[in-house]
């Protein structure tokens, strides 16, 4: 239960620099994703609120107090970790046991204690058993009650679910999120994988190269990308960006053709999810192309073109069914066009056209 | 599928037949030994083969009579287990030191901690002499044992260090955001982790230090001193001239406590007990 202030926090590595002037406040009983591609510092962030790593500069805040001198074992945050880290020699009630042991909660308290974490993640029948006999879904469960079995301050996971497979990993995610919600504690959730951040996520931190790109829930992320990097990393399939021109309200690009703002000009990059595009069969339509594969996924079916140099991905009607190299036209959802700096990369927005000043 | 079976099945027979034959190999000279001790003198030194054996315990009782084998069995032991204790004691700090903590030379000290491995033993053993005349320490078992876990510190700390950076770091972060202390992680978490690696560089610690001979013979000078093997060599079985059998009697006794030691761990020997700490 408690807040969590990272203020100007720097972290080098030699002339390495992990994490850059990051500032960050996560309230109280928030459920917080750091996001990225690996190697971007969101697990170094994760470390130094954790008190594994020593921040560089700057401070770390957790419940008020400046904790930068505090060492990991007294800062009162659990944490859950890739590879689960269970102690291979203890039975899983131990594990369970050890943070209380560590704590000096006492005998008569921790049996009942562990009796309900292990309950929690449905691990109850397994508490003798070693880790090593234990499934890779029944290990991290083991991981999850042993962070949850002492009511600490602040969650901590780090890629939790990534030596998941598919299936177990979308159900550990509902599981994660409803312990999250019922124990109302500050969470910080890393991941490279948008949609466990979309899924999980109060709100979502976009980091790159140790640099905060985007912060904001999950809706604003998805429907108002800051830049080409946020806008190319959310969304699966990914939004399409295409380098082109604007000039006079217009955007052109090979086989392109779409309505821009005026104030808009020079090397544009226009953006638009595969979900706003809408094959066109007669009348105008943004972008002409040839069809360069066709994904049925059941639920629906993603078509890939091919304009000029680049490949564009449009979803399709689930029965839609299309030959290859025949021509498509695609129409876009004005609503949902997104233009950026090809050059920069950050988002260019129109300027209220009707605000009379 | 039934092809492939049979070939394995093939692999198999001829597996069992190398490490069989080889097994022989090895073994023959003890089983010789045994069938040589428990055989009367006489036996022993005719020329022609013999098929079937006599029994005899001739040896075993002129070893007993005039020979303390059971002093220098005890001086073996202590010495070696002392040795082996004193090894661990300072051998899982030393390599826990070098595996997770970062400080200037950690690399050099850990060279130079090997590196004593590699001189000659009989380039310090003068000075050794000296040294422990002048502390009072001649011909005594507490002497032995320092020698001993000198001599062995270096391998018992590498091949601990070894198993140590197998451990994940995950397992110590997750320790010390549980709330252990360093001494706690290392107690409750890394010694058990690294187990397997403790009980191989022990058992591999007590067979070198059992086989010790050129310190041993330098401080030892009586029976309070003398261990199996300074005594085995220098035993020829008694005021008779030279007694085979009994000669091979002590050899197999000598040996006997490490094959002991050998089965009684052996499930220990293999790595395996980190598995399940992380995927894999």
């Amino acid at each position: 239960m408690a807040r969590i202030e990272l203020r100007n926090v720097v972290k080098r590595y030699g002339s390495f620099t992990g994490v850059r002037r990051m500032d960050l406040d996560i309230a109280d009983e928030e459920f917080l994703v750091l996001l990225g591609p690996s190697g971007c510092g969101k697990t170094t962030t994760m470390r130094m609120i954790a008190g594994l790593e020593e921040p560089s500069e700057g401070e770390v805040v957790i419940g008020g107090e400046v904790v930068n001198e505090v060492d990991a074992r007294d800062r009162d945050v659990a944490m859950v970790f890739q590879g689960y880290a269970l102690y291979p020699n203890m039975s899983i009630y131990e594990n369970i046991r050890f943070p209380l042991r560590m704590r000096g909660i006492g005998k008569a308290d921790q049996d009942a204690l562990i009796r309900r974490a292990a309950e929690m993640v449905e691990l109850g029948d397994f508490l003798d058993r070693k880790p090593g006999a234990l499934s890779g879904g029944q290990r991290q469960r083991a991981a999850l009650a042993r962070a949850v079995v002492r009511q600490p301050q602040v969650f901590l996971m780090d890629e939790p679910l990534s030596n998941l497979d598919a299936k177990l990993r979308s159900s550990m995610r509902v599981q994660i999120k409803h312990l999250q919600r019922q124990l109302r504690i500050t969470t910080v959730y890393v991941t490279h994988d948008q949609i466990e951040a979309m899924t999980l996520a109060d709100r979502i931190v976009i980091m790159e190269k140790g640099v905060i790109r985007q912060i904001g829930t999950p809706d604003e992320i998805y429907s108002d990308p800051a830049d080409t990097f946020v806008a190319g990393f959310i969304g699966a399939p990914p939004m399409n960006l295409v380098e082109g021109r604007a000039e006079n309200g217009r955007f052109t690009a090979p086989g392109l053709v779409a309505v821009c703002p005026p104030d808009i000009s020079g090397r544009i990059t226009l953006g638009v999810r595969p979900e706003d595009c809408r094959v066109v069969t007669d009348g105008p339509a943004e972008l002409a192309g040839a069809v360069y594969g066709v994904e049925p996924t059941g639920e629906t079916t993603y078509l890939t073109l091919r304009t000029g140099e680049t490949l564009f991905e449009v979803k399709a009607a689930r029965d839609a069914r299309f030959d290859l190299g025949a021509p498509v036209k695609i129409g876009f959802d004005p609503e949902r066009i997104y233009f950026f700096d090809t050059e920069t990369g950050v988002r260019l927005r129109a300027q209220p056209q009707r605000s009379a000043a | 599928m039934e092809k492939r079976r049979k070939s394995k099945g093939d692999n198999l027979v001829l597996r069992y037949l190398v490490l069989g034959s080889w097994a022989l190999f090895c073994l023959v000279p003890i089983l010789w030994f045994l069938s040589i001790g428990f055989r009367p003198r006489t036996e022993i030194i005719t020329p022609e083969p013999i098929y079937w054996p006599t029994f005899s315990l001739d040896a075993w009782r002129l070893l007993l009579a005039d020979w303390p084998i059971f002093d220098y069995l005890r001086n073996s032991v202590v010495a070696v287990a002392g040795s082996v204790v004193i090894d661990l004691i300072l051998g899982i700090p030393a390599a826990y030191s070098l595996t997770r903590y970062e400080y200037r030379g950690r690399d050099d000290i850990g060279f130079y901690i090997l590196s004593t491995r590699m001189m000659a033993p009989a380039i310090v053993a003068i000075p050794i002499f000296f040294l422990f005349r002048n502390m009072g320490l001649l011909d005594s078992v507490w002497a032995l044992m320092l020698i001993y876990a000198a001599v062995n510190l270096s391998i018992v700390v590498w091949i601990i260090r070894s198993y140590m950076l197998d451990i994940p770091k995950e397992l110590e972060d997750a320790a010390r955001t549980d709330g252990a202390g360093d001494l706690r992680i290392l107690w409750e978490v890394i010694i058990p982790a690294c187990l397997p690696g403790i009980i191989t560089a022990s058992v591999i610690a007590a067979i070198f230090a059992i086989n010790e001979f050129l310190f041993t013979l330098l401080i030892a000078s009586t029976k309070s001193a003398y261990t199996m093997s300074v005594a085995l060599a220098n035993f020829t079985g008694g005021s008779d001239g030279v007694i085979y059998n009994a000669i091979a009697l002590v050899s197999f006794l000598a040996f006997l406590p490490i094959l002991v030691l050998i089965v009684l761990i052996q499930k220990h020997l293999s790595r395996g007990l980190t598995m399940g700490a992380v995927k894999g």
